[in-house]
């Protein structure tokens, strides 16, 4: 079986949502940072097993402090939607619990993986903890620099994406 | 001719792509992206892979702006619309790279500058959690040291006046001198811990300013000569006689800075002068200076020698002395100013200015800046006093019973639980009530209030000496104010406690 499907990735600038899709594309890093306007869109296969594979769509979204302001166009058609924030940022995951109730309301019933990015720059433990005392549940932990739970995230979603698809 | 130009010069912005609902190309100009008949639209990019999907709503026309369509050989950065016309999707591409490259460049700009004050502030933030994390380690540790050192202190007395041996007698002078240094050094510690809090407050008091300088300049004229070394002080003598100011702290600046040059010389003088900047109805500027022929400061230490735990090198000490000097000094608006030449020496000064009376009576002077070092016994009375002493630290009560029964002056009643107090108070008549703060059950300023409480005459009016580990002004106001006479911060020696203590009971 071969699907594809449209994965919206999104989070506030400077995030690292370009870097962990190199990774995850190209296996590749860079440390310069280069902000990315409007979408880019990336096409990459993940082979679940010998007869199954899906497409992952990556639109890889121009970075916002404010989640409403992304295009209704862009999140059309969306099968799955990650959310990215900085876990050395405080700032980027501050309104992640409103981010995520308002996403909810424009792409109903669409899956959100919810990523903390740059694990390299602290210690998990002490994040944890901050985390924890926010009240915001996450699914990865990632660094697109060092590819920690990089290719975990991209795999993982893509299973779950086709499980759904059989499932329908 | 003009139908060419106009279809060069789109040709070069649009192209137009025409598919059927499923996404097959049925029609396409080839003028930003390679596009075959019949083959798929979202094998073209994958951007236009959902639109089929995307398509199949009542939506007839769908727009897209700034969607990356470049590959490794060019940007091109587009606005996209798709129409549904008769059953088929009319794709529209306009290359808008030029108008997106510009609106690139400010946002990078934008955020590069907003990523980069928010990691100014989180630095901040993380460097005065350190700091409160310092300072709060310092005082409790500091606190922790108190009790201790208190009971070494008491005990080192107690054997000083023992009968001991020439050899015992040189082996306790170095333990006194220890002691006394480690005392100094918590007191530094403190010190600097209240400081970075804010909690330290200057106490300005009328001073003998005479008698400050004689009593630095016989303090450093015995410890340079230890060290071989000369001590000059020169002091202007248009300075009024009484000044007004925190002497205490005054006194821990300059020694600070005198020890400090004690310290890093090895051969010459240190010289402290004193010089009138400025005088005026009732203030005055004075230059404090200290000039040392040591080692000096390399220039690319100067900034952070006034740093807590900074030393040249490897020496004796906590590092603290100028940190604190720094720090009591921007309590009184001035600032510490440093030259230095490496191998020829350094010069510390700074400017304060000061309050000074215009008339002050000679006879409001008291002698309680002199410095004395009596033993308890020369008070010693002919009455005996009841002591009720109320200490639950076993080595505590242990150092103290003995410096009370070595004055040969008391009756001493030993409680260790603040409960037992009140009925030991009730029953027996004391003459004084020594008594620790931290107490189990019943903290000692809670039995201070009870005690002031009592429809007794003779008890409520007993004094109360409380002893504390606390050395916060604020902390030992509130015991005084709870009812204690006195309260004694450790570590104190015996001396001062005797002293206290016939003080109170006169």
């Amino acid at each position: 079986m071969h699907i594809s499907k449209k994965i919206v990735v999104l989070g506030h600038f400077g995030v690292g949502k370009t870097s962990l899709i190199r990774r995850f594309v190209e296996n590749s890093f860079s440390d310069n940072y280069k902000v990315s306007i409007g979408v880019h869109i990336v096409k990459k296969e993940v082979e679940l097993s010998e007869e199954d594979t899906v497409s992952l769509i990556l639109w890889d979204l121009e970075g916002t402090d404010d989640i409403s302001r992304i295009r209704d166009s862009y999140l059309l058609g969306t099968h799955g939607l990650i959310y990215v924030f900085d876990v050395s940022r405080p700032s980027t995951f501050q309104t992640i619990n409103d981010d995520l109730k308002k996403l909810e309301k424009r792409v109903k019933g669409v899956p959100v993986k919810v990523v903390g990015n740059k694990t390299d720059l602290i210690l998990l433990d002490e994040l944890k903890t901050v985390l924890d005392g926010k009240e915001i549940s996450y699914d990865y932990l990632t660094s697109a620099k060092t590819g920690e739970k990089v290719n975990d995230l991209f795999e993982q979603l893509a299973k779950m994406l086709a499980l759904d698809a059989e499932k329908i | 001719m003009l139908k060419r130009y106009k279809e060069e010069f789109h040709g070069r912005k649009f192209q137009f792509i025409l598919t059927d609902l499923k996404g097959v190309v049925l029609e396409s100009d080839q003028h930003l992206l390679a596009v075959k008949e019949k083959e798929l639209i979202g094998d073209v990019h994958p951007f236009f892979f959902s639109l089929p999907e995307i398509m199949q709503g009542d939506e007839r026309t769908t727009s897209f702006h700034c969607v990356q369509l470049g590959d490794r050989t060019g940007e091109l950065t587009t606005d996209i619309t798709v129409e549904k016309v008769d059953k088929r999707l009319l794709v529209i591409i306009e290359n808008l790279t030029d108008h997106y490259l510009s609106y690139q460049s400010i946002a990078q700009s934008r955020n590069e500058s907003i990523i980069d004050s928010e990691l100014i502030l989180l630095k901040n933030h993380e460097l005065q959690e350190r700091e409160r994390f310092k300072n709060e380690f310092i005082q409790n540790f500091s606190h922790e040291l108190r009790n201790p050192l208190t009971n070494i202190i008491a005990l080192t007395n107690i054997l000083q006046r023992s009968n001991l041996n020439e050899e015992q007698t040189g082996i306790l002078e170095v333990l006194k001198g220890s002691t006394s240094n480690l005392k100094l050094m918590l007191e530094d510690i403190l010190s600097l811990a209240m400081i970075s809090k804010g909690k330290l407050a200057l106490n300005p008091t009328v001073f003998n300013f005479r008698q400050f300088i004689e009593f630095i300049r016989l303090t450093y004229t015995t410890r340079a000569q230890e060290k071989g070394l000369a001590f000059a002080l020169t002091a202007d003598e248009k300075i009024p006689e009484y000044i007004e100011g925190d002497r205490l702290r005054m006194l821990q600046i300059v020694t600070n800075l005198c020890d400090n040059a004690i310290k890093y010389t090895e051969k010459g003088k240190v010289a402290l002068y004193i010089a009138l900047n400025q005088k005026r109805a009732n203030t005055i500027n004075l230059r404090f200076g200290v000039k040392d022929t040591g080692q000096g400061i390399p220039e690319e230490k100067l900034e952070t020698v006034l740093e807590s735990f900074e030393q040249l090198g490897k020496s004796e000490g906590a590092g603290l002395g100028l940190a604190i000097v720094k720090g009591l000094l921007a309590l009184m608006n001035a600032q510490i100013k440093i030259q230095s030449i490496e191998n020829e020496g350094s010069h510390f000064y700074f400017d304060v200015t000061l309050k000074y009376p215009l008339h002050h009576q000679s006879t409001l002077l008291t002698s309680k800046h002199a410095v004395t070092h009596t033993s308890p016994k020369i008070s010693k009375t002919p009455k005996k006093f009841k002591v009720l002493l109320v200490e639950d630290n076993e080595h505590v009560q242990t150092s103290l019973l003995k410096t009370l029964i070595d004055t040969g002056d008391f009756f001493i009643d030993l409680v260790g639980d603040g409960a037992l107090v009140m009925q030991e108070i009730v029953n027996k008549h004391y003459d004084i009530v020594l008594m620790d703060v931290n107490l189990p059950n019943i903290t000692g300023d809670q039995l201070a209030k009870v005690i002031r409480g009592l429809p007794f005459k003779n008890i409520k009016k007993i004094p109360i000496i409380g002893i504390t580990a606390n050395s916060y002004k604020e902390q030992i106001k509130a015991y005084k104010k709870a009812g204690m006479n006195i309260v004694l911060s450790k570590p104190f020696d015996d001396v001062e406690l005797i002293k206290t203590m016939y003080k109170l009971l006169r």
